[in-house]
């Protein structure tokens, strides 16, 4: 089954503090670097979103997505950095990287502070990428009109 | 906003089960009202075990901690038990048994839906 998440009804009445045309999206992407097409397709979508003008709260990366916000792989030279596109869409937009600390530890992806919490010497964490709690994913689902969510199974 | 969750993950095959277990809680945590549909291999993390990989957290114990959670709705696929040959009563929380036909008109009841 795909991992998608969405409004049981499309045609709910946006809520008033939005626009009538614009909404406001949260994205869960689950996928990892490695499954190329999954994880473009929640970068794409991200950006589709704030180029058509709609609000995109916070992109939240959980399981197998915490490996975006690496900064010490390596892309091959004729494939996509996944991670330096989520950077840049980032920076232009200013949009919230948040990735779930607790399955980010688990995988080696660490920022400053957590190495030197734990004494490991060097952090991974690539830049414009911030580590939160879970509550964050459920703060998103809280605030958004839609919640999308990419990658799983 | 009220959010059904679908776990349809093994118990121990991955992180996957426990990791979309800790969102349910969370989002009952911050007051999201989540049911929890068990689906396909999902229905195995009912399974009453006593025992677990050394290596696992308990899953079964997660799945307990729903309760003390507020999270009382647990959904259970009838075809699921099924290809397992299982049986409700015998798992280890009570749960609410829904034929696969019925399933989209449970999803309608929820504003979001969040599939693992």
């Amino acid at each position: 089954m795909a991992g998608f998440l969405y409004m049981s009804d499309l045609n709910t009445a946006v809520s008033p503090t939005v626009g009538s045309s614009s909404l406001t999206y949260a994205i869960v992407v689950r996928c990892g670097p490695h499954q190329q097409s999954q994880a473009l397709s929640a970068l794409q979508f991200a950006k589709e979103a704030l180029l058509q003008g709609h609000k995109v709260l916070r992109v939240f990366f959980y399981q197998q997505g915490v490996h975006i916000a690496s900064r010490l792989r390596v892309a091959p030279q004729d494939e996509l950095n996944i991670t330096a596109l989520w950077q840049q869409v980032s920076l232009d937009y200013e949009l919230e990287l948040g990735v779930c600390i607790a399955a980010a530890l688990q995988s080696g992806i660490v920022d400053r502070q957590e190495s030197s919490r734990y004494e490991l010497g060097s952090d991974s964490l690539a830049s414009q990428f911030t580590l939160v709690g879970l509550g964050q994913l459920a703060a998103a689902s809280a605030e958004c009109d839609r919640l999308v969510s990419f990658g799983g199974n | 906003m009220s959010c059904l969750v679908t776990l349809s993950h093994t118990p121990y095959g991955s992180q996957d089960a426990k990791e979309s277990l800790d969102v349910a809680l969370v989002l009952s945590a911050f007051e999201q009202k989540p049911a929890v549909l068990f689906l396909d291999e999902g229905v195995l993390q009912l399974l009453p075990t006593s025992q677990t990989p050394s290596s696992h957290k308990h899953i079964g114990k997660i799945v307990s901690a729903l309760e003390m959670y507020d999270i009382n709705e647990l959904w259970v696929e009838q075809e699921s038990l099924d290809r397992f040959s299982l049986v409700a009563d015998h798992l280890s929380q009570t749960v609410n048994v829904i034929a696969r036909g019925q399933i989209a008109q449970l999803c309608a009841q929820y504003d979001q839906h969040l599939v693992f």
